[in-house]
């Protein structure tokens, strides 16, 4: 069984497994729309125990993914352990690591996930200038003034709205929010995704609270700093050995 | 509110930029056929499309990257710097025959497209978007060149093409996990997902765990050869439809 989860056959066919759920999701997707839009409305969990779970005959790729996923990641984990435990030498320290630090940032990346999908929350709507909303964890927002910035043909170029954050009665937070400007207090985040002007100006909001982000970034960080490291080595490698090849064939 | 003197002015302003990029294209369409000739040839052409997308930085004040116009526009001249990179010391090859017409078709492609003129939504005004897409189309065109260079490995049964076939994949899948990476950076500042559950999150992910495959199947005996070769090919073919398939066929979040 240990030499199953170290093959990497393992890795090779479960991925080409992955590759054919994702396709079959791909093309399910979009063909049951009411079934999987609500899955970028709240946490992935809830989704998962009332649609996905009553509409199975279209989501089966899905439970499929996460199966797959969890043998991959044990897959990739007794690997990069048995890789760690290797004898190494000073030389090759680095070219060894390197992979080793992709695969931890890729687990990272789906710890992130499994505590986004299962944590948090996730809550969307419109409110207008002056508007005051409750929020969980006793906390409450109120929205102030609505700036907007048009262009000489009138085009928004840019627009923003003053915020307020409540937390137990207290003004805790008061900033600006914009377009890739939101903002953040305690791990919840206040977002500005876009206006709406049929009734006055409203903002379109998304409040979000993901205990998983701050591991998906460091999944990508530790995925970027592994994959650049090795695509240096790897060149550098595939270089010399391609000229080595030559000299020999006296090119 | 808009006058039709207004209208008018702005027709009138439009019309040099029209006539520019008909230019454009023009120059374009006649210098890139001269790589045919060698390699080397290709370098007036990309030196005349820099300046092209320079220009067009300058005049929207922004990345030309938005739209099939630009996005493909942009990808014909990454190839084209792939190619000139990777076959800095090759002569005239099934190469060469390969990624010549690719890059004419990828402009082809981008003049049939309309421009989005204008500058950049302000969703999009932030680096980690910019970062986002040039680091996706270049990862393309590195795919791009490696599925020629698999082309040409299986004709030419050269090893050496499989080697540069590899490089090339390795590179773009780094760049396209980076652009990946920023792309969901980019995301949870803007809407407070740095992942969403849409048809083009979707293929981007089969793109991506299809390159993760040829790349563990290269090291795995029974695999290594004419199949991952094969893959490379694959690879592009995916990546084709990711970009400009899923953009024309699905919604997704990354309709602007």
């Amino acid at each position: 069984m240990k030499n199953f989860f170290l093959s990497l056959k393992t890795t090779v066919w479960t991925l080409l497994v992955l590759i054919c759920f994702f396709f079959a999701g791909a093309y399910l997707m979009p063909a049951h729309r009411e079934v999987f839009a609500p899955m970028n409305e709240d946490i992935l969990l809830r989704w998962v125990a009332h649609s996905a779970a009553e509409n199975l005959s279209f989501t089966w790729w899905f439970f499929a993914v996460v199966a797959g996923l969890v043998l991959l990641t044990v897959n990739t984990l007794v690997c990069s352990i048995q890789a760690v435990k290797a004898k190494w030498t000073r030389a090759d320290a680095l070219i060894r690591i390197s992979p080793q630090v992709i695969h931890i940032g890729f687990l990272f990346i789906l710890l992130g996930h499994l505590l986004g999908a299962g944590w948090g929350y996730k809550l969307s709507g419109m409110m207008p200038e002056g508007a005051y909303a409750p929020l969980p964890e006793d906390k409450a927002l109120r929205l102030e003034q609505i700036h907007v910035q048009t262009d000489a043909q009138g085009f928004m170029q840019d627009w923003s709205a003053e915020a307020l954050l409540y937390e137990d009665g207290q003004i805790v937070k008061r900033g600006t929010l914009g377009p890739n400007e939101p903002l953040f207090y305690k791990g919840v985040g206040i977002y500005l995704k876009s206006l709406n002007f049929d009734k006055g100006p409203t903002a379109v909001l998304v409040i979000a609270k993901d205990p998983g982000a701050r591991w998906a970034l460091i999944g990508g960080m530790l995925f970027m700093a592994g994959s650049i490291t090795l695509v240096v080595l790897k060149w550098k490698k595939v270089y010399s050995t391609a000229k080595d090849d030559e000299r020999r064939k006296g090119i | 509110m808009q006058t039709a003197g207004d209208e008018a002015l702005r027709f009138s302003l439009r019309l040099p930029g029209l006539f520019l990029n008909d230019l454009m294209d023009i120059i374009l369409f006649i210098l890139y056929p001269l790589a045919l000739i060698g390699p080397r040839f290709i370098l007036p052409a990309l030196g005349a499309h820099a300046l092209f997308i320079v220009q067009s930085a300058v005049r929207f004040g922004r990345i030309p990257l938005i739209g099939l116009h630009d996005t493909l526009g942009f990808l014909a001249f990454a190839v084209g710097v792939v190619y000139a990179v990777a076959g800095t010391k090759r002569k005239r090859d099934l190469l060469t025959f390969i990624i010549v017409p690719l890059i004419l078709l990828l402009l082809a492609g981008s003049r049939a497209a309309p421009a989005l003129p204008g500058p950049l939504p302000p969703v999009l005004k932030t680096v980690w978007f910019e970062l986002h897409v040039l680091l996706s189309f270049t990862s393309y065109a590195l795919f791009a060149v490696a599925a020629a260079f698999g082309i040409f490995s299986l004709r030419q049964n050269d090893p050496s093409a499989e080697i540069s076939q590899y490089r090339m994949a390795l590179l773009g899948y780094v760049l396209f996990s980076l652009a990946m990476i920023f792309g969901g950076i980019w995301a949870y500042y803007a809407w407070g997902a740095y992942w969403l559950w849409t048809p083009k999150e979707l293929w981007t992910t089969i793109v991506w765990l299809f390159y993760s495959l040829y790349l563990h199947a290269r090291l795995v005996r029974g695999w290594a050869g004419p199949k991952t070769v094969w893959m490379g090919i694959i690879g592009f073919a995916i990546v084709l439809f990711t970009y400009a398939g899923v953009g024309l066929l699905m919604k997704s979040s990354h309709e602007f």
